[in-house]
């Protein structure tokens, strides 16, 4: 009997159920799209600020540099370097995919034209692949996506993969103007240890004093300076979590941590846990955080997701507002069949159980229809602004569902109870 | 006339008094979907302002260096810095760099303002504190590790030069001067006594260097020279920037002003995406709300069927009824939008002192607009159930069909 009522009531007033399970989803979909977009913005904004280049350098460790500094003579520091090899690490670490880029810099002196030029060396769209026990590590990667913030305003990047033969070289804009060079121009460019012809390729501006530089490929300036397999520091792009308490107390010193704490720690990619991670696994290396860029990331995140935490806030208030609000409407609109079930002898519990169900029912159909209508709205937020698909969460689903019943219990229950509590025949005179 | 006009009003009054529980229901409704119309409207507009100011962590984002040749003038600094508006003026360090020679090795000085160089540079960790003022000097870590220095010790950086005859000498202590009995030439070992306060660290070539007052590098140097660079940090927008160095590079002889390029570019990339963020947020969360308004207010009427039908049946006009039903709609949503806004406002508010800690910008216009918004979806929601309802014959509406 029970099951019959309600399919008869939603036989006779599909209408108005179908009222409810529109604004239903609707508010669903908002609270879906809102937290899911939410939960994605961190990492999505993490990976715009990989625009500001490295935050992380690796550099010789300054131990070495102390027990070099009794061979000092003439006042002339003696340069220090890693190993080629030791880039390979870097796809080896625990946070490895974290690390959206790096790229390895050795620059040296050299004279073009009897001029004296900082020239650099580094990767360029380099493939690295390498075999570490057993498994295939590898990685294009390079400084290309390290200075999203130069212009190539003649020619183009240089670029390993398309380019064949270390003959090859950009120039900076400052520095192309001084030596009136043009993208086609050969170099002869004499070093330290040799001269090499390079074909200039590229002239860009920078901004800064890279604009009275050369660069070029890795063992170009090997080559040049005589530091063969060798390089200087290595620049490194890292997807890292905002620094908290936990970090602040590693990055004073990690030995200090308990046991849990240390896990958590390794386990979460802040920035001093990746560095700690990259001298773990190069052990003549320093790898420091560039404050600038790492602090800076931690705050714009912070503040982006506490944003978006309140806009959501405000969303998902007025989403469940809007289906309460409706759902007491509905209840009150059918005051007088209420009534009339109550005046030919139902129980409270009966009709409250009846109509609950009724709505419950519908609530759920909405709820269902607006997590797909959230699922697509979140998609065209992530295409329209970020280019790609915000990842939706499983919890989303589970807290929408929960959200959506509360709120139509919430909607429904007081607006029952209230005109149960009125005389049938005052509600049948239609008194109220 | 008169009498109907007065008729009418009481109509659309009594109607919203004594059916209070529904007139809630949409009032509710439409304040619902005003306040988050202009919540979302205010922190829409207020998001590039209050983030440019976050941004302003990656320090300074305009730098002045002297032209070719040229010195830096202090008046040219003030003429540039002025031309910033104080309220978007984060703070200016001025840096004067020298080689000097720390246990016989070369090491860079650095005189600077310790009472600016944290706004142009907030992202400095320093263990220990600013130097309080002369005699006082900040130390990277890098130079610190090398040299085994810490926090505490004194250091007497050395500047060494040969004395010429375009040297004032008289300032000099005599201890200081010596000759080279060889040549005959006359040198000066001149070095000052400075307490490190801090070590710095930065992960970038700051921890080379090491930083004290602008005083002590003149009594050092024994010379007063223009600034080798001065870092501006200014909350701006590109194209605000753009106009200012403008501006200033005009009127400059002795300086020019350059973007920091890593710095400028990526703000704008991020803050772009953020703007278009928060941009398609609001404009998806508020057709579904406007939806959601539209849909309760539909279902508000559309349960007066019965009251539209007797009326027809009594002899009104369909004109007179759209007419009274679109009135009481329009009073529903000029008072729900007064009220939505005022309480979107006071939204914003919270969402920004709670993520910037700084009031909203009140956005005037966008009372206005919040208010028509409103009362245009609520009249359009009314709209269709009353056209629908109008045109059915009274017979059917009153029987329930």
């Amino acid at each position: 009997m029970f099951f019959r009522m309600i399919a008869g009531a939603f036989r006779r007033q599909w209408k108005k159920m179908l009222m409810i399970a529109l604004t239903v989803a609707l508010g669903a979909s908002i609270a879906t799209a809102m937290l899911n977009v939410m939960l994605g913005v961190g990492d999505k904004i993490n990976e715009e600020l990989k625009a500001y280049g490295s935050n992380i350098t690796v550099v010789p460790s300054s131990e070495a540099v102390l027990s070099e500094l009794y061979e000092v003579e003439d006042g002339e520091n003696k340069e220090e370097y890693l190993s080629e090899e030791t880039l390979n690490e870097f796809l080896t670490i625990f946070w490895a995919n974290n690390i959206a880029d790096f790229a390895p810099v050795l620059d040296t002196s050299v004279t073009v034209d009897d001029t004296e030029v900082r020239l650099v060396g580094t990767w360029f769209g380099h493939h690295l692949e390498f075999v570490k026990k057993g498994t295939t590590y590898q990685r294009d990667t390079g400084i290309v996506n390290l200075r999203s913030w130069w212009d190539v305003t003649d020619g183009v990047w240089l670029d390993e993969a398309r380019l064949d033969g270390d003959r090859y070289a950009m120039a900076g804009r400052q520095l192309a103007e001084e030596l009136d060079l043009k993208v086609g121009d050969k170099l002869i460019v004499k070093g330290e240890k040799g001269s090499e012809e390079l074909e200039l390729v590229g002239i860009f501006e920078s901004g800064d004093e890279e604009e009275n530089c050369i660069f070029t490929t890795l063992s170009v300036a090997q080559r040049l300076s005589g530091a063969q397999g060798k390089y200087k520091k290595a620049e490194v792009s890292a997807i890292t979590s905002p620094d908290d308490e936990l970090a602040e107390k590693a990055a004073k010193n990690p030995e200090l941590l308990s046991g849990d704490e240390y896990d958590l720690w390794y386990c979460t990619a802040y920035v001093s846990s990746i560095c700690f991670q990259l001298q773990e696994a190069i052990p003549e290396a320093s790898a420091r955080a560039v404050r600038q860029i790492a602090d800076s990331e931690g705050k714009i995140l912070e503040k982006t997701e506490l944003l978006m935490a309140l806009i959501t806030v405000m969303s998902l208030i007025g989403a469940t507002l809007g289906i309460s609000n409706l759902v007491t409407s509905s209840v009150m609109e059918r005051a007088a069949e209420l009534a009339l079930m109550k005046a030919v002898g139902a129980k409270n519990g009966q009709i409250t159980r009846l109509v609950m169900a009724e709505i419950i029912l519908t609530s759920i159909a909405g709820a269902a229809a607006g997590y797909f209508m959230g699922y697509a709205f979140a998609q065209v937020i992530g295409q329209t602004v970020f280019s790609s698909a915000i990842e939706m969460s499983g919890m989303v689903a589970f807290l929408v569902t929960v959200l959506v019943i509360a709120v139509t219990l919430v909607g429904s229950i007081p607006a029952i109870r209230m005109i149960l509590r009125l005389r049938p025949s005052e509600v049948l005179h239609g008194g109220h | 006339m008169n009498k109907k006009r007065r008729m009418f009003v009481r109509m659309v009054l009594a109607s919203l008094l004594r059916r209070r529980s529904r007139m809630i229901i949409a009032l509710l409704a439409i304040v619902v979907g005003a306040t988050i119309l202009s919540g979302l409207g205010m922190i829409y507009y207020d998001v590039p302002r209050q983030m440019s100011a976050q941004f302003r962590s990656y320090g300074a984002n305009i730098i002045f260096v002297p032209r070719e040749g040229a010195e830096m003038s202090i008046e040219e600094i003030n003429k540039g810095i002025g031309v910033f508006p104080s309220d978007k003026l984060e703070g200016y360090t001025p840096y004067r760099y020298e080689n000097t020679k720390l246990n016989n090795l070369p090491v860079t000085l650095a005189g600077t303002e310790f009472s600016s160089v944290l706004r142009t540079s907030p992202y400095w960790h320093i263990s220990g504190e600013l130097p309080a003022g002369n005699g006082g000097c900040l130390v990277g870590k890098k130079l610190a590790e090398k040299f085994g220095l810490s926090a505490g010790d004194t250091i007497s950086p050395l500047n060494s030069f040969e004395i010429t005859d375009d040297i004032d000498i008289s300032s000099i202590p005599e201890s200081e001067i010596y000759e080279d009995p060889q040549t005959g030439e006359k040198f000066c070992d001149h070095s000052l006594d400075l307490k490190i306060s801090g070590i710095l660290e930065t992960g970038g070539s700051e921890e080379d260097y090491i930083y004290v007052t602008l005083e002590d590098i003149t009594d050092l140097m024994l010379n007063e020279r223009g600034f080798d660079i001065v870092e501006v940090s200014v909350a701006a927008s590109a194209k605000e920037l753009k106009d200012y160095l403008d501006e200033i590079n005009k009127n400059a002889v002795s300086l020019t002003a350059k973007p920091v390029k890593r710095v400028t570019a990526s703000e704008s990339t991020v803050l772009s995406k953020l703007e278009s963020l928060v941009l398609i947020v609001t404009l998806v969360v508020l057709a579904l709300t406007m939806i959601c308004v539209a849909t309760t207010m539909t279902a508000v009427i559309t349960e007066r069927r019965r009251e539209i039908g007797l009326r027809k049946a009594l002899g009104a006009l369909d004109s007179s009824i759209v007419l009274e039903f679109l009135s009481e709609g329009l009073v529903l949503g000029a008072a729900g939008g007064i009220v939505g806004s005022i309480l979107g406002y006071l939204f914003a508010d919270i969402v920004s002192m709670n993520v910037f800690s700084s009031a909203i910008t009140f956005r005037p216009l966008l009372l206005p607009v919040t208010i028509i918004a409103s009362v245009i979806v609520t009249g359009l929601a009314c709209l269709i159930p009353i056209r629908s309802a109008v045109d059915v014959d009274p017979a059917l509406v009153l029987k329930g069909e």
